[in-house]
């Protein structure tokens, strides 16, 4: 079948985005599919806002059997057989209007344009042949904000077969963009207050080096040196393998994201067992408090007491891992489920 | 500087275009600049399409990008501050072809209205080009016929060139590429018809259609040529190209009327192998030059035969011809740092 993958980017910006069309691209032509990766330039910008939208309107695609579009405003495009993976909104008009977010005042010029928004969105999201979400919570934006029904289907990782268990020493670890918003710093808060002799490694390319300065500063302050590892570089995959294989947990803690989060799945292959907190969003599709690890309260005390349990209770903790590994096949995450239900 | 190559996209077609975006991006990052290819996918029929497609390409914004290098039509509508152009075509069935008779635009006035706002539209992204460069020099005055726009020549250079250290001439004359019509393998075959016993021709490439392939095959076996012809008709790993053309004693390469100088004669030059190409070869020409760089004939057998016969014996000739033809190349300045620095300049 010739399949083209339609998505939108800023050219010179490797967001995680680009992951789940060119995995899927991979994964297609592995079946031999002929597959043409589609990237067109979209910039959040009010003023030209309806020209670009206009603009997926006239791209001719009917050369393609099939057309699946990812990142907004792609689901714009129009074709006979077209399948959405959504994966967001522009937020601003969407969920994020009532936030600090948004952007641009609430006057009557922009109230007009988020309805117009809305009405063409709609309008193109029904033209698809079925509408498929990476989370429960986008599902629940397009119901509550477009009134259509989506089905979930989580984008898997890449090769998963990877990841494996070699062991459990004795850290926590959490690998991801360092960033303010994924809270590297609760955790390193955390370790002042534990009990046992459990340890952190933080890792991953922070973007902004003074969130970066804060984590080492705070280390330092607390005097965590002996039991916090700060790596702020780039984490080659296999590194990644590596630690996931050993470690004795790991964390994902981001503020109230959208999707479930890589990590916290490579973590889950890895067959070890996850911590989040209550405000994470997406990660609770996944993580079920006490079953395949700890959802706690986004709170140093809380957190920290959960990592003392993972420390002191060998079996807990292998058994939470055995039951993260277990909930990836109940949750259906797999490439061959998500090839399956695409070409439908 | 971040650098964005703006090219079409044929969905699920990969041709020569797209090679050469691929290169001009992995030699702008070799120059030290971050590059990306953004490709636009381009439908030309039916042809009253292609409007809408030229605004959707021109509606489109760009962000986070210094400079912007666009290639074809309607790619190069593109809008950017800092834009040039390395224009490989335009679309040539509203201009050139549209002349000559091959056009997919309907006769009458829709038509005429359709080349009307191809012409509005690209004489308007010529006008806010910093700088607009042409692959060839056919290219350079065809846009100076139809738009009036004048442009710096700016030939493509060989991906490859450490392939083609040239060697020692085996013994045979080598015709390398695509092999169909348009490039004429028969001609040559029908040559050896008429060429000395100790003449040999070898012919390797991709045929363009199975009939291509039986054409020369049949020539080949009519006229009792097998010992002395090789038909290596498929497509050839790079390796095994330039094998067969560094072990050659020169290089025919006689299309129709091409556009450009032809990687194959910028092949042969690089390697110091004389070529033999035809009066009416175009571009090729420009490389190809008689009693000096090679030998340049009428696209007939007979004259052909003459030729190649003296690639076999005149070895010392075909030495001279052969460095002539490196010499004329090289001081034409065509690799991959001099294009990126006039593009970005």
């Amino acid at each position: 079948m010739r399949i083209a993958l339609c998505s939108t980017f800023v050219p010179f910006i490797q967001g995680g985005a680009r992951n789940i069309v060119e995995w899927l691209q991979e994964m297609l032509e592995r079946e031999g599919h002929h597959v043409e990766r589609i990237y067109l330039p979209e910039v959040d910008s009010t003023d030209s806002l309806m020209r670009q939208m206009a603009a997926f309107r006239w791209i001719d695609l009917s050369i393609a059997d099939r057309v699946i579009c990812f990142r907004p405003q792609s689901h714009l495009i129009s074709h006979p057989h077209k399948i959405l993976w959504f994966i967001h909104h522009i937020r601003s008009f969407y969920d994020l209007w009532d936030s600090p977010y948004r952007g641009f005042p609430d006057d009557s010029y922009h109230r007009d344009l988020r309805d117009a928004v809305h009405e063409v969105d709609t309008k193109a999201i029904l033209e698809a042949r079925h509408v498929f979400t990476n989370s429960r919570v986008v599902s629940d934006r397009l119901k509550t904000f477009n009134g259509v029904d989506s089905e979930v289907l989580y984008p898997p990782v890449f090769d998963s077969g990877r990841f494996h268990c070699r062991g459990f020493n004795d850290e926590i670890v959490y690998v991801c963009r360092v960033e303010h918003h994924k809270r590297q710093h609760l955790l390193v808060e955390a370790m002042r207050h534990t009990r046992s002799g459990v340890r952190l490694r933080v890792c991953g390319r922070a973007s902004n080096d003074s969130y970066a300065e804060m984590l080492t500063g705070l280390v330092a302050e607390h005097g965590l040196g002996d039991k916090v590892t700060i790596e702020n570089r780039w984490i080659s995959e296999d590194e990644k393998i590596d630690l996931l294989a050993d470690c004795l947990g790991a964390a994902y803690i981001p503020l109230d994201e959208d999707s479930y989060g890589y990590p916290s799945v490579e973590a889950s292959h890895a067959g070890k067992a996850l911590l989040t907190t209550t405000d994470s969003g997406g990660v609770l599709e996944l993580v079920t408090d006490g079953d395949n690890g700890f959802v706690v309260e986004p709170e140093p005390e809380a957190i920290a007491a959960a990592l003392d349990r993972l420390y002191d209770d060998a079996t807990l903790a292998r058994r939470m891992g055995e039951r993260a590994r277990e909930r990836l096949d109940e949750l259906n995450i797999s490439w061959s489920h998500v090839l399956r239900r695409l070409l439908a | 500087m971040k650098v964005l190559v703006v090219n079409n996209m044929a969905p699920f077609v990969w041709g020569g275009a797209e090679e050469l975006a691929v290169h001009l991006q992995r030699n702008l990052v070799a120059a030290g600049h971050e590059s990306e290819i953004l490709r636009l996918p381009f439908q030309w029929e039916p042809s009253t399409g292609i409007p809408a497609q030229m605004l959707y390409v021109r509606a489109m914004e760009l962000w986070n990008v210094d400079k912007v290098i666009a290639l074809k039509f309607p790619a190069y509508l593109i809008r950017h501050p800092n834009k040039v152009l390395w224009l490989l075509h335009q679309y040539r069935q509203a201009y050139d072809l549209f002349d000559a008779g091959h056009t997919n635009l309907p006769s009458g006035e829709d038509g005429d209205a359709l080349r009307t706002v191809i012409r509005g539209a690209d004489n308007e992204a010529f006008a806010e080009s910093r700088a607009i460069f042409t692959n060839s020099e056919v290219t350079r005055q065809r846009l100076l016929k139809y738009n009036g726009f004048d442009a710096t020549v700016l030939p493509p250079p060989l991906n490859d060139p450490e392939r083609f250290p040239g060697g020692q001439g085996e013994g045979y004359v080598f015709a390398g590429g695509r092999v169909n019509g348009m490039k004429r393998q028969h001609l040559l075959v029908e040559a050896m018809v008429h060429a000395g016993p100790g003449s040999r021709l070898v012919v390797a490439g991709p045929p363009d259609t199975p009939e291509d392939a039986v054409r020369l095959q049949e020539l080949v076996e009519r006229h009792g040529l097998t010992d002395r012809v090789r038909l290596d008709l498929r497509f050839l790993a790079r390796a095994e190209y330039a094998d067969y053309l560094n072990r050659s004693n020169a290089v025919a390469y006689l299309p129709f009327d091409e556009d450009s100088l032809g990687y194959v004669a910028m092949e042969a030059a690089t390697a110091g192998k004389p070529i033999i190409s035809t009066t009416d070869s175009g571009g090729i020409l420009g490389l190809a030059r008689h009693q000096s760089t090679g030998w340049v004939v009428a696209p007939d057998p007979g004259a052909l035969a003459g030729v190649i016969d003296a690639a076999m014996v005149g070895a010392r000739k075909g030495d001279d011809y052969g460095r002539a033809a490196r010499e004329l190349w090289q001081g034409l300045g065509i690799d991959w740092p001099t294009t990126i620095e006039a593009l970005l300049r």
